[in-house]
């Protein structure tokens, strides 16, 4: 299977910091790849370069075909809507909204009918285990649930690539095992790639792939044995 | 550590963002503290004026030393006041008045400063033959006049004098001739005269319209960064902060930035007292001076401002003294209830049933439109509230979902955004109506002259004479004894001149003294209350119009800024998410838009209904200015969209990296 997404040569430097000195990193569609890292190694630059969210001062990222690390803001955005789909630590749905249209929201902004999207966005709940919470507003779930909701909006548009900042980061040890197996499973069932920022290595063993980053560079590689349970192993 | 401490500590730890949100908070208590000092300044500055003006007008006292008589001319439809002074024989001697070097002598004449120019610019057969023609005029000094535009003569006589002795005693219609023995010239214990009359209840109107959008400005700068101090003192509580430790550092914080705003308001007033001391109401423009309200006020309306903000901002963080945890997962909407509405009926009705008569008198109507903003205050975050939830229902578009959850999440939140506007429209729809026509008499061209019947002449004959001076100063005129169309009430003659302005102060000039002590009259004279009411609503509806938009579109601009800082995260958020800038301002202007749209509406109704109102009590036709008030609704509009567009470039910069980390 080819790459869906690959960054080459990737440099970012922050004033006198290298944050990434010449990183090359590529996922499979269906794959899944986390990357770990001490504080400061630049595992979380490293995401945000791939996702187009900060640009590279030097290197390039491929989407399939597509170099995305030039493009302009107007189809960058398009393609975080259209294509990637994004779950961070916590915070990251719109208070106002209730669940189900937090979900609807990317689909609406690709310009499908509220009705529609709405619809759509409500077959994710069940799957996620998120039913009967489709009217509750994210202040109103717990941890977990907003975790799920969260994966649900990120995973409507049916995108290459999941991108995962911490996902579990702010949740219990068993609510993250079952976020973080939802992630996985249901992203690798879409086909989606999956690229998972964790310092922890029980949830880093869930990947298909780990790479271990320190001071800007890709230190180490290896599969992880799937489905591990008890951290990673080479 | 204590509470002043602590709370500068995590200012200074706060970082730009902080700040930024302190500076917004401070223009918006700067711009409340100077528009609240220039509408106390014009009310103080008001009566100061009526003080100074009340010497003319005689107070009786038989064992006075001195005749006085008051009467009033106009030259180019402009008053003049003109006070004839004799001291009596074998009295002891009179004082001066105010603003003059001594006690004037027989054929002196005293002239304000603006009467002084005209007299040089016109004809002596237009102004200057009026009065008699001394080597030189001397001039009244400010202490003497309300307004350096005043136009006054002070002239005086020999006792004996007919001009003085045949003057009339009194002028029953509006009080502007008037004759007794005096003993001084007290300023304050004269009634100021027809043209001062309304010079402080329409001040009162202009504060009355002025000072809720004012109070709402203020007290929404003490709401500006509302969410990121309850994120701070949320977990201060969480920490094990005391409710009373949470709100006196909110109120340190919210005073602090409120006084330093508002000394700034004070000294724009301070600086720009010159400029708008040159802004005519009423008899003209004003003295410095007379703006001026004085140290311990300026004071005063600093501690008021710092006090509303403060106050404001300590009620916003009742939640998180209360329950931190709530404010911590922001986890219910903020809903209002209906009794908004009900108190709004009540309050509406009662208005309606006050109003009805008419008779409210100035100090009754005001009271009634801060009842109107009060109302409209309480039931405007329901009214948000409620078309957040309907149009939720049926929107189809992000943009429009947004604004409408937006709008149901925190109604209070958006109504403060557009609240300023809202009241504004009120104002407008006042000034619409108040630009009222004067109902008056209506004797164009004509100069009358009374003539009394003890005086042992004719009207016919005093036609005659009037004939002959006429055709000596070089005006077409036919003149009548004692026509049907008249704005006499008495015998007299009336001159029907051909010409404009010129030829009539010609004639007036002419006529002068043709019966001793009888002034010409003009229908400027028979309707000069009105006309100076009318003036001075118009005066007034600008003013006020110009300040509530100014105060309206900082509100709204400072509170859309503040929003943008205070909802940073989930805009970064929505962009990391692939949400088009556009589409952000989209749902943004949707959110200022819809509220203020249908609210603006009702406001603007009431304030018609309230200068109808007002209309009837002055006696004036109803005339609604369509164009003036399609003029305010663009420019309200105009308002809202730059207040919107304003935080654009707030909304780029805090979004231009979306995965930055709160600040």
């Amino acid at each position: 299977m080819s790459d869906v997404l690959a960054g080459s040569g990737l440099v970012k430097k922050y004033g006198p910091t290298t944050a990434l000195a010449g990183v090359d990193v590529a996922v499979r569609s269906g794959e899944s790849l986390a990357i770990m890292g001490p504080s400061g190694s630049g595992k979380s630059t490293l995401l945000h370069v791939l996702a187009g969210v900060i640009r590279p001062d030097d290197g390039r990222v491929m989407l399939g075909e597509e170099r995305i690390d030039r493009l302009g803001e107007n189809k960058l955005s398009a393609l975080r809507r259209d294509r990637f789909g994004f779950v961070f630590q916590s915070g990251q749905l719109l208070p106002e909204l209730p669940a189900e249209e937090n979900v609807a929201l990317p689909l609406m902004l690709s310009g499908l009918r509220r009705r529609d999207a709405v619809a759509r966005a409500r077959r994710w709940f069940g799957p996620l285990g998120l039913d009967g919470l489709q009217g509750r507003r994210p202040g109103q779930l717990s941890g977990g649930q907003a975790q799920r909701v969260a994966i649900a909006r990120a995973l409507v548009v049916e995108p290459d690539v999941v991108f995962a900042d911490e996902p579990t980061g702010a949740l219990d040890q068993a609510t993250g095992e079952e976020v973080i197996r939802l992630l996985t499973t249901v992203s690798r069932s879409l086909g989606s790639a999956l690229v998972m920022v964790t310092h922890d290595a029980g949830v880093a063993a869930h990947c298909d792939r780990i790479v271990q980053v320190r001071d800007g560079h890709i230190v180490d590689e290896w599969h992880a044995a799937v489905p591990a349970r008890n951290g990673a192993t080479r | 550590m204590n509470v002043i401490a602590l709370t500068w500590r995590f200012n200074r730890a706060g970082g730009r963002r902080g700040w930024q949100g302190h500076l917004l908070a401070a223009a918006a208590a700067a711009v409340s503290a100077l528009i609240l000092l220039l509408v106390l300044a014009v009310y103080l500055g008001a009566g100061t004026r009526g003080d100074h003006a009340a010497w003319r007008t005689p107070t009786p006292d038989p064992r006075g030393s001195a005749v006085q008589a008051l009467s009033t001319s106009f030259v180019r439809d402009t008053p003049v006041t003109v006070v004839q002074l004799a001291q009596l024989p074998g009295r002891p001697a009179t004082v001066a008045p105010p603003g003059l070097a001594a006690f004037p002598r027989p054929g002196e004449v005293y002239l304000s400063p603006a009467l002084a120019t005209l007299v040089r610019e016109l004809p002596p057969g237009q102004l200057a033959d009026r009065f008699p023609r001394p080597a030189s005029y001397q001039t009244i000094g400010a202490a003497g006049l309300a307004s350096p535009d005043e136009l006054v003569a002070v002239i005086g006589r020999a006792a004996a004098d007919p001009a003085i002795k045949e003057a009339p005693e009194s002028d029953p219609g509006l009080g502007l001739a008037a004759r007794a023995i005096v003993s001084g010239f007290a300023r304050t214990a004269g009634k100021p005269g027809v043209f001062f009359a309304f010079d402080q209840a329409g001040a009162l109107i202009a504060a009355g319209l002025l000072v809720v959008p004012v109070l709402v400005l203020a007290a929404a700068s003490g709401r500006l960064g509302a969410a990121r101090r309850e994120q701070r003192l949320a977990g201060l509580r969480l920490a094990g902060a005391t409710p009373r430790q949470i709100l006196a550092m909110t109120g340190v914080e919210a005073f602090a930035v409120g006084a330093a705003g508002a000394a700034a308001g004070a000294a724009a007033y301070g600086l720009l007292l010159p400029a708008v001391a040159g802004i005519p109401y009423g008899v003209g423009a004003w003295y410095p001076r007379a703006l001026w309200v004085g140290p311990a006020l300026l004071l005063a309306m600093i501690a008021v401002i710092a006090a509303v903000i403060a106050v404001s901002a300590m009620s916003a963080l009742r939640r998180v003294a209360v329950a931190p945890l709530g404010v911590a997962q922001q986890a219910d909407p903020r809903r209002t209830r209906i009794t908004r509405l009900i108190v709004f009926l009540v309050a509406a009705g009662y208005v309606g049933i006050r109003a009805s008569d008419g008779n409210l008198g100035t100090s009754g109507t005001v009271a009634l439109m801060l009842l109107c903003y009060g109302a409209y205050l309480t039931l405007g975050p329901w009214v948000v509230d409620q078309l957040g939830r309907i149009i939720g229902r049926y929107a189809r578009r992000p943009a429009t979902l947004l604004a409408a959850r937006r709008l149901s999440d925190d109604p209070r939140g958006a109504w403060r955004t557009v609240s300023g506007l809202v009241l504004a429209g009120f104002v407008a729809g006042f000034c619409s109506v108040a630009q009222l026509g004067a109902i008056g008499a209506s004797h164009p061209g004509q100069v009358a002259v009374a003539v009394p019947a003890e005086g042992g002449q004719t009207a016919e004959a005093v036609a005659e004479r009037a004939r002959d001076r006429l055709g000596a100063a070089g005006v077409k005129a036919t003149v009548e004894a004692d026509p049907e169309d008249s704005p006499l009430w008495e015998t007299g003659i009336v001159a029907q001149v051909a010409g404009g302005p010129a030829e009539i102060d010609t004639a007036l000039t002419a006529l002068s003294g043709l019966v001793p002590g009888a002034v010409p009259y003009t229908q400027d004279l028979s309707n000069a209350d009105i006309a100076m009411a009318v003036r001075q609503l118009g005066q007034i509806g600008f003013g006020a119009l110009l300040l509530s938009f100014l105060t309206a579109t900082t509100s709204a601009g400072l509170t859309a800024a503040a929003t943008v800082l205070d909802r940073r995260r989930t805009y970064r958020l929505l962009r990391l998410a692939g949400t088009p800038l556009a589409l952000l301002n989209r749902a943004r202007t949707w959110e200022t838009a819809v509220p203020l749209v249908v609210l603006a509406g009702g406001t603007t109704a009431i304030g018609i209904f309230a200068a109808t109102r007002l209309n009837s009590m002055v006696g004036g036709a109803q005339s609604t200015n369509i164009s003036m008030l399609a003029g305010c609704l663009l420019i309200g509009a105009a308002a809202m969209f730059a207040a919107i567009g304003a935080s654009r470039p707030l909304l780029r910069a805090v979004t231009a990296d979306p995965v930055r980390a709160d600040d």
